[in-house]
């Protein structure tokens, strides 16, 4: 089922990659609810450090929502996500605008992610953020936890657990696409864009990620 | 844009596929903590008016943070003004005594013939000169005519 999780070719033919279907897509930031990014970028280039502030509200969660999945660690996370911005404020002048700024922060987080965790050759413990009540009104949750499946004995925090060891368990390359695409609901193009990779590759990553996770996770997947 | 390419994604057929996805959404129930986040967003804010502070300001914008400073303490502004106004003195009247230094206008093949003479002089005063008769002054220098700086005069014995 899982396929042999070590290979890792690159550019697999698309018709061997099957795209499933997506439980967590988000949508796109809200251009719409305020003044454009460009505009504020534009302002915030100018020096206007309050359109810079409006830019942090508007990415802040989910450049966080980033990080976290990529490491599994709230303080690594909130660092990064410092780390982040303040590079990307630092960098603004040199930003020409040929991507959107949401794609461009997102590289830059990618990235120092990427950086922060290969300085850190010894592997952190998991400091996890705790699971919002309302997961037990989901109805994923009730079906997972229902009667005969492999998930009804086994506590939240335990699960969240063996989830997020399964996801530190994949190499960077495969985290990151795993946690951009079916975590943050990014579609292909636009990862290839941030990871500078093509769609191909993308694809073929993401491939491999799940069928290592679903190895990882097998004995939730009886 | 990414809700046309999500509607894209066909719903998952591999039972293990599902399963995956429904535990990655599970994940999407992992909520920071408010006050930790918005404590986050205040040290990003603040560290970028850090960044900010630290890059070069426009003269313009510099001259703009320093006029209200100077009403705000009219001590240190007179005192800015009275330094000011004396190095203006000293410049204007280094330059009056460039302008009325003395000088001899002569020949290089007569100060040399001077020297061959072998006539021993002295420094007396730096008081206009009295010149040995070879050397002659001239309002303009021509020709190979150089000028030579004096302070001093030069005097037989």
């Amino acid at each position: 089922m899982a396929g042999d999780v070590n290979l890792e070719p690159e550019d697999l033919p698309e018709e061997e990659l099957s795209e499933k279907g997506k439980v967590s897509a988000e949508e796109e930031p809200l251009e719409d609810a305020g003044p454009q990014d460009s505009e504020l970028v534009l302002k915030a280039q100018q020096g206007d450090v309050h359109a810079f502030d409006v830019l942090v509200e508007r990415y802040h969660d989910k450049i966080y929502g980033l990080t976290y999945n990529m490491t599994s660690n709230r303080e690594d996370a909130e660092d990064l996500t410092q780390e982040v911005f303040v590079k990307a404020f630092e960098a603004l002048p040199r930003f020409k605008g040929k991507s959107s700024f949401y794609t461009w922060v997102y590289r830059i987080a990618v990235n120092k992610t990427i950086n922060y965790r290969k300085k850190r050759n010894r592997k952190r413990a998991l400091s996890l953020d705790s699971f919002d009540q309302d997961i037990k009104l989901d109805d994923a949750y009730h079906e997972m936890t229902a009667k005969g499946s492999p998930l009804r004995n086994i506590s939240l925090s335990e699960l969240q657990k063996k989830l997020n060891e399964a996801l530190q368990h994949l190499s960077e390359k495969h985290r990151t696409v795993v946690v951009l695409h079916d975590m943050q609901g990014i579609p292909h193009d636009e990862i290839a864009k941030m990871v500078g990779a093509s769609v191909g590759t993308v694809r073929s990553r993401l491939f491999y990620a799940r069928r290592q996770m679903q190895t990882e996770l097998s004995e939730f997947m009886k | 844009m990414m809700d046309e390419k999500n509607t894209e994604e066909v719903t998952a057929q591999d039972p293990a596929e599902a399963m995956l996805q429904q535990l990655l959404h599970l994940k999407s129930f992992e909520t920071p903590d408010p006050a930790r986040m918005t404590r986050n967003k205040q040290n990003i804010m603040r560290q970028v008016r850090q960044a900010q502070s630290k890059q070069r300001k426009p003269l313009l914008d510099l001259l703009e943070l320093n006029i209200p400073w100077f009403f705000a303490e009219p001590k240190y502004g007179i005192a800015a003004l009275f330094v000011a106004f004396i190095g203006l003195q000293y410049a204007g009247m280094t330059a009056r005594n460039s302008a009325t230094n003395t000088g001899l206008y002569t020949t290089t093949s007569s100060v040399a013939a001077y020297q061959a003479q072998e006539v021993e002089s002295a420094v007396v005063s730096n008081r206009y000169p009295n010149l040995p008769s070879n050397y002659q002054l001239f309002g303009e220098p021509q020709g190979d005519q150089t000028v030579v700086p004096a302070g001093f005069e030069y005097q037989n014995k």
